[in-house]
């Protein structure tokens, strides 16, 4: 993107919902533990088009997030294939960009520096980067914060500085693990709108991960229900609330119903995962 | 001149000059023989005379000298040692037990046969420092680095950072702290090496200075040199301090206590 | 990252034995042959002559009057160390008045006063456990203030809610809140007892390890130099030992957390 625009606009412009970016099949994932092995996850497939948002909601403990750690590349598999944009996935790239529920901003670096690392890792020249960095920056609203270190923000913003940080090397699918997990409620809830604000500007494909049935509605096209462990699909929903959505999209009959037909297949799933730990 | 800031200041650090003014009453009453508890008064003017002679700063600077060597010897050594143990697993294997079984081990007794290889001179107490601060600095180097945050490590990973770069930007400035933890449990240790290794066997340094001038009975010059070893590991630590705080700005609030 | 944890157990354990034993080998043998310095006696017979003194009683004599020292400055500098560490931590006044005399000593190598407490205390046993005091103290001074400190004040608030007094909070909350920490200065104070005994003893002192290195060195009596040597490592290794293993039981059930990371 040498044009210095929003790159979403471009991918927008690739053909928006149609042909299949990410395509996972039959993942197998096992842990070993001690003697035993614990399936944590078993014969997932799913297949995400480009520009799409999808979220996957479950019980704690039901390999949701080893499932995006594995299609991060960070963790090994057992089984199964996974290609995005047709070529297998193999370790850790900067063509999937992940979101971390911990931020992961590095504490030495200043939010500028944060933002602009993934393109000095890449050998960019620090004018381009300072001009993008500062682009992302102005895209989550903290430009005033350019030369703040991450222990001077609160929860929020330093999950905005991660959010540019991830945008900024433009990856061609966005991996977010609970990202406004670790947020108080009322904070979660704005990340929630500007997420949403944000999306609809670059128009990234989207894999979310989270325990939050009203924040997987409210923010993605597909909504995908995880059994407990071994993890594997129960459900999928989708969503067709109007876009652009604002925040009183939740209190419509339709958000409604999908809310209580995810929660009532949600139930049982709690329930057995409860059960385990008896 | 502000009362109150006054005020905060003298409750700050009163019992210093409380615990001075003990002493001085001790060695004015009489309480315990002058001659074995000389006055602050005494210990000052003879500080000053072994200044005046050159005396004191002459011997701390050998000291000073051989501790800096055996200490920057063990902060090459031991970081390096450190970090590849962290690294490798072969490295870890190799030296692993060394550190783990050889760490409350008096390696202090084997100074004899430093002396044996190394000779009477400088040498053998650089070595014997050099040893006996690899131990905390290695330790430390080492935990730092396994302690490195896993998502700090996938984040630049995921960035496309490739190996060196993850190591140079992420897992070292990630086991900094840690390291500078060691580094500052090693420096106390450093002094007491060179000062017992001094008194030990030697003619110069402060450890010599001390021991000569209480065989003599001159327990004033003594004290005199107690000070000037005092002041030493006081400056020293707090220029480690210091660095520290510059190094790694961004836990400057954070507890940074060594061990010994 | 935790590479190592993949190797198997054996090999870990053949490639950590791996360079103590070639050291060793090298050692006998070239002690062997005979082409090497006097000081350097085969290790064979360093072991024989261990065995021939602790069988003789004389090596325990040694090892004992060193315990007694070390353990003596260790038990005196501990409590002390703990009780007032304790108290600092609870009770403002108390730390105002430590924290600017322990921070202005605490890096000063309390073993600079050996000669001063010699000549005061002669060059026997009383000495050796008034340094070994003075630096024992510092590590559990130090450890049981910041552990008192730390105890995390929603248990001292539940446990007053609960109608407990301050003593029955000081004995059932804070203690154990503050126990792992005291036990990491109790650990780093016991290396250091062993190390600051040994070191007095080689200063100026008649008996006890330290002693025995000196002067069988300067009666060039190596192998009894060695067996000193090996006694000394062998208690201050054992000392730690055991305490992680009391630790260990102490803390049951907590999470013990790094052990080594500092001590």
């Amino acid at each position: 993107m040498s044009d210095g625009g929003i790159p979403g606009a471009a991918a927008a412009a690739r053909g928006a919902a149609g042909r299949a970016q990410l395509e996972v099949r039959d993942l197998v994932k096992t842990f070993r533990r001690g003697t035993r092995t614990v399936e944590a996850i078993d014969r997932f497939s799913l297949s995400v088009n480009e520009g799409e948002f999808v979220a996957i909601v479950g019980p704690s403990g039901c390999g949701k997030s080893t499932f995006l750690h594995i299609l991060g590349g960070f963790e090994p598999y057992d089984g199964g294939t996974m290609l995005l944009n047709g070529a297998p996935v193999r370790g850790p790239g900067p063509d999937r960009g992940m979101l971390f529920q911990e931020f992961a901003l590095y504490p030495w670096r200043s939010v500028i520096g944060n933002v602009g690392w993934a393109l000095e890792v890449q050998g960019k020249p620090r004018a381009e980067r300072i001009a993008a960095a500062e682009r992302y920056l102005k895209l989550v609203g903290l430009s005033a914060f350019r030369d703040a270190y991450p222990a001077e923000l609160s929860g929020g913003m330093k999950q905005r500085v991660a959010l540019a940080r991830v945008l900024a090397f433009e990856p061609r699918i966005l991996l977010m693990d609970e990202p406004f997990g670790a947020l108080d409620a009322q904070t979660r809830e704005l990340m929630q709108e500007e997420l949403n604000a944000i999306w609809q500007q670059t128009r990234n494909t989207v894999l979310f991960v989270t325990h939050d049935i009203d924040e997987a509605i409210y923010l993605a096209d597909r909504v995908i229900v995880f059994t407990a462990r071994p993890g594997r699909i129960k459900d999928e929903v989708r969503i067709e609330l109007e876009r652009p959505r604002r925040i009183d999209v939740k209190k419509s009959a339709a958000y409604m119903g999908y809310r209580n037909r995810i929660w009532d297949s949600l139930r049982d799933e709690v329930l057995k995962a409860r059960e385990e730990f008896r | 001149m502000n009362l109150a800031a006054a005020a905060r200041f003298a409750a700050r650090w009163y019992s210093v000059p409380l615990v001075l003014a003990v002493w001085e009453m001790l060695a004015r009453t009489g309480a315990i023989s002058k001659r074995l508890m000389p006055s602050l008064v005494e210990i000052a003017t003879a500080t000053w005379a072994a200044l005046e002679n050159g005396d004191l700063q002459f011997h701390a600077g050998i000291s000073l000298g051989r501790a800096f060597g055996g200490y920057a010897l063990a902060v090459v050594f031991g970081v390096l040692l450190g970090v590849a143990m962290a690294r490798s697993r072969a490295f870890d294997a190799l030296f692993e037990p060394i550190f783990s079984f050889g760490y409350p081990v008096p390696k202090i007794a084997l100074y004899p046969i430093f002396i044996f290889v190394f000779g009477l001179g400088s040498l053998s107490k650089v070595m014997m420092i050099f040893l006996e601060c690899l131990y905390p600095i290695t330790v430390n180097a080492f935990y730092g680095m396994r302690a490195v945050d896993r998502v700090h490590v996938w984040a630049a990973r995921n960035m496309g950072a490739s190996e060196r770069q993850v190591f140079w930007r992420v897992l070292l400035p990630g086991a900094a702290p840690s390291i500078f933890a060691g580094l500052r449990v090693a420096l106390p240790i450093s002094l007491i090496v060179v000062i017992i290794t001094e008194m030990i066997g030697e003619s110069r340094g402060l450890g010599y200075y001390i021991s000569y001038a209480s065989a003599s009975f001159e327990y004033a010059t003594a004290f005199a040199g107690v000070a000037a070893v005092a002041v030493m590991g006081f400056t020293l630590d707090r220029v480690l301090v210091w660095l520290r705080n510059r190094l790694i700005f961004w836990e400057r609030g954070a507890a940074f206590i060594g061990g010994a | 990252m935790n590479a190592a944890a993949s190797y198997s157990r054996g090999r870990r354990v053949a490639l950590g034995l791996a360079l103590p034993l070639a050291a060793l080998a090298a050692w006998e043998i070239s002690a062997r042959i005979g082409d090497v310095p006097s000081y350097l006696i085969a290790p064979s017979a360093i072991l024989a002559t261990t065995w021939e003194m602790a069988l003789s009683g004389e090596l325990w004599r040694h090892t004992g009057q060193s315990l007694l020292r070390a353990l003596g400055g260790y038990a005196i500098g501990g409590a002390a160390g703990i009780a007032m560490g304790l108290l600092a931590g609870i009770a403002r006044p108390v730390e105002r008045f430590y924290d600017p005399i322990v921070s202005l000593t605490y890096p000063v190598p309390k073993i600079v006063v050996l000669p001063i407490l010699i000549a005061w205390l002669g060059a026997g046993d009383a000495s050796k456990i008034a340094v070994v005091t003075a630096a024992v103290f510092y590590p559990t001074f130090i450890n049981s203030l910041y552990g008192a400190k730390g105890v995390n004040r929603l248990y001292v608030w539940s446990a007053r809610n609960m109608g407990a007094r301050p003593l029955a909070v000081f004995l059932k909350v804070i203690l154990p809140a503050a126990l792992p920490q005291v036990l990491t200065g109790l650990r780093i104070g016991l290396a250091l007892a062993f190390i600051v005994t040994v070191a007095a003893e080689m200063q100026n002192s008649r008996g006890g390890l330290g002693f025995l290195v000196i002067t069988a060195e300067d009666s060039l009596r190596f192998d009894l130099m060695y067996a000193a040597i090996v006694a000394a490592g062998v208690i201050g290794f054992a000392g730690d030992r055991l305490l992680v293993a009391l630790r260990r039981r102490a803390l049951a059930g907590q999470s013990v957390g790094k052990e080594g990371a500092n001590a």
